[in-house]
């Protein structure tokens, strides 16, 4: 895990060089350092981003650079970006295919409470019946479990600012309901 | 309208597993336009001002211009409809989410999907002419489903609102597009659902984004060119009001006026960001040349803590002049409302009695409250409102951090379902919802086009859902009859002259009543959720009834992709 994160970290070295690129190749090379080669975050707190929803991809871009959302790592290299840089990131990102992080579906209990709860605050409406997300909502479906977790934690807190009606929606909804709503999520 | 927080029936009964892991991508956009060759002759104006008397065509999304959804044939009729089988099924690309209103021109027919896909078929084989697939943008910003309820037709165009906020003319032979017109941006939260008006050489247009501190408009645009004609914000730079304390029905909405005001003097009127977006299609008022239509609420949906005022023109019937878009009149119906139950269903023009007994011309619009509201056509007035249409307990409890108990939900009464009515009976048909919930508020400030509920409905787990069926005498306010269905009802309705109404159920029920007693004669399982007004017309001598079973984002049914009609031997 810790030499994971040092790879991972070391991505901060490579932005002096990403200001030089000019190929979308060239400039999501850097990306591979967390997010992985083979679309498999290289630790399970760092989002999957291929195969996401590029209108969700692209806001998060837009997110970094304007400071609506915070990270050490990611603010520095979206602040390189321009609006056309972003959209083309998350177009490329988009059609990579969605990896299987080999997540064991949820157990028919916990699943059933999820979909309860699911429900009850309205996910679907957003995220669509099969969680794929569409436009600017992502994709949940098979997302990492850890990742999940902590976005849903950092909602709650208000850490991840920059969408305070999933915010509202997670206060909302009981710490035990977001267990297994993070748990059937990455098993689909 | 509603939110993101609604009630799925799920919630309530458990039912409902999501299917599969691993899922492949949803079904959308793989398929490219395919042009083809609809023999269809040219709609002029004169065709559609006489749209409520052409049982031939099905021309506007409610029927016509005064949005009756009353079809004048009578084929199908009380006697019969029990003899009624399907046509033909005609399955699209897009299985999601079906809010399409089939219009049918001179034998060809034109439904929707979700996504914005167009397709014209054969009215009478079901068979594909030319295919429509919308090539979105990246960028999409919608509360409650990808949706799209349908197109209108005018000369040889067909006019599509779409997804990420543009305004198309499609050829309607074709399906080529003749013109594309930004209409808003979608990075800031709009979005089109609604089909639009065209009428006079004027497309109308309202916005979705409610939800997401846009200000909200009804445009009017030029049909020939695209090109904007006027613009109406539906929230006025002076959009504070009269600080009423009741609602249209006289209840007390328990607003804290001197705190409002305080927060008035400290940030200004907060018109801006204040939502109000038009989710359904205006009636014309072809003698007076006004249209008339409903705004739905203000943003952020929960929490009026930094909205001071009545939040003028949200949750108000409003009626403009076709050719300028200047303000006529308007009726609000909650001020200053917290709890998103707005006004979204569209108005119905018909003749009413009046306080006296005298019959004027009139305006109607059933609530997300479960009332439906008469008013006069003339200033907007409230003339009478109805009994409630399903159950109202705790009215107007303001939202909690912890979550209040009220009802309705947050989804009504009558959603964005369009009403009927049968002038001849003086009636009024509603399909409305029944979904316990707990209003809760959190406070945030404006998130740059993103999500801002100010809160969240949630369905009470273990509360049971339904729906129902009413038909209220809109010049008595009472109800005439009432069909409770198992769960809460969205899509819309359609009354005929056989003495019909036609609807369906997110469980894939569709069925015929008896328009006068509500009696079921007949019905049929679609396997999808039925979610869709239905359509009339008729083709070779026959009757035909059409209705969309896809099911439906916003209340989870049973997806599906299906469009199907259905005739008598």
């Amino acid at each position: 895990m810790f030499g994971k994160l040092m790879m991972c970290g070391a991505a901060l070295f490579l932005i002096a060089s990403q200001a030089r690129a000019e190929t979308i190749a060239e400039k999501v090379a850097v990306c591979t350092g967390c997010h992985g080669e083979d679309g498999k975050p290289v630790d399970k707190t760092i989002p999957t981003i291929w195969g996401q929803q590029a209108g969700y991809l692209y806001i998060q871009l837009r997110d970094f650079k304007r400071g609506d959302r915070k990270s050490e790592i990611m603010q520095p290299i979206a602040t390189q970006f321009e609006r056309d840089d972003m959209l083309a990131i998350a177009e490329y990102f988009s059609q990579k295919p969605w990896p299987d992080l080999g997540q064991p579906r949820a157990p028919k209990d916990v699943a059933a409470k999820a979909v309860s709860a699911s429900a009850s605050v309205g996910c679907p409406a957003c995220h669509l019946d099969r969680f794929q997300g569409d436009g600017t909502v992502p994709r949940l479906a098979g997302m990492g479990r850890d990742y999940l977790a902590k976005t849903i934690a950092d909602f709650r807190t208000r850490a991840r600012g920059n969408n305070p009606g999933m915010s509202d929606l997670m206060l909302a909804t009981s710490p035990d309901d977001l267990a297994a709503l993070v748990e059937y999520l990455a098993g689909l | 309208m509603y939110v993101k927080g609604l009630a799925a029936f799920a919630a309530a009964v458990g039912v409902g597993l999501l299917s599969g892991a691993a899922i492949a991508q949803e079904v959308k956009q793989e398929k490219q336009s395919v042009l083809g060759n609809a023999n269809v002759s040219p709609v002029t104006q004169e065709q559609l001002n006489a749209a409520d008397k052409n049982s031939k065509d099905f021309l506007l999304t409610n029927g016509n211009y005064a949005q009756t959804r009353f079809y004048p044939g009578k084929q199908i009729g009380r006697d019969n409809v029990k003899n009624l089988h399907v046509a033909w099924i005609f399955q699209t690309d897009v299985k999601e989410s079906l809010e399409t209103s089939p219009i049918v021109v001179d034998g060809v027919m034109y439904v929707t999907t979700s996504f914005s896909h167009v397709y014209a078929l054969d009215a009478k084989t079901g068979q594909q002419l030319w295919h429509y697939a919308h090539k979105m943008g990246p960028i999409t910003v919608y509360c409650c489903g990808p949706n799209n309820r349908g197109i209108q037709v005018l000369g040889d165009r067909v006019y599509l609102a779409t997804l990420d906020s543009k305004l198309l003319a499609l050829n309607a032979k074709t399906g080529e597009v003749v013109w594309t017109t930004n209409i808003a941006d979608p990075e800031l939260g709009y979005s089109e659902t609604m089909a639009p008006t065209v009428v006079k050489d004027k497309v109308l247009i309202g916005t979705n984004g409610g939800e997401y501190g846009i200000r909200g408009f009804v445009r009017a645009y030029d049909a020939k060119t695209g090109k904007q004609l006027w613009n109406f914000n539906t929230i006025p730079e002076n959009s504070v009001g009269v600080w009423a304390t009741k609602d249209a029905t006289g209840r007390d909405m328990h607003r804290n006026i001197q705190a409002e005001k305080d927060m008035l003097a400290k940030i200004g009127d907060p018109y801006a960001k204040l939502g109000g977006g038009v989710w359904q299609n205006p009636s014309v008022d072809l003698a007076t040349n006004r249209i008339y239509f409903v705004v739905g609420n203000p943003s952020p949906d929960l929490d009026g803590s930094n909205r001071p005022g009545d939040n003028l023109y949200t949750n108000s019937l409003v009626s403009l002049d076709l050719d300028t878009g200047k303000y006529v009149c308007h009726f609000q119906y909650i001020a200053h409302d917290v709890w998103d139950l707005d006004a979204v269903s569209p108005t119905v023009l018909v003749n009413v009695k009046d306080k006296d007994g005298k019959r004027i011309p009139g305006v109607i619009h059933a609530g997300k409250t479960g009332h439906i509201y008469v008013h006069d056509r003339k200033d907007c007035s409230l003339i009478r409102f109805s009994e409630t249409m399903v159950p109202q307990e705790n009215m107007w409890v303001l939202p909690t951090k912890e979550g209040a108990r009220m009802l309705p939900g947050a989804n009504g009464g009558v959603e964005w379902s369009p009403i009927a009515t049968d002038p001849g009976q003086e009636l009024a048909y509603a399909i409305n919802l029944h979904q316990p919930m707990h209003y809760r508020v959190e406070s945030s400030p404006y998130p740059n086009g993103k999500l801002w509920l100010g809160g969240a409905f949630t369905a009470i787990p273990g509360e049971q859902q339904s729906g129902n069926i009413t038909a209220v005498n809109y010049n008595t306010g009472k109800i005439k009859w009432q069909v409770k269905t198992p769960e809460p009802m969205i899509g819309g309705i359609l009354a005929t002259a056989g003495g019909l109404v036609f609807t369906g159920e997110g469980n894939g029920k569709f069925a015929a009543y008896n328009s006068s007693t509500g009696k079921e004669l007949w019905s049929f399982r679609a396997g999808a959720g039925v979610n869709a007004p239905p359509s009339s017309y008729m083709i070779g001598g026959k009757q035909y009834v059409v209705v969309g079973a896809g099911g439906n984002t916003q209340v989870d049914f049973k997806r599906g992709n299906n469009i199907i009609a259905f005739t008598l031997d």
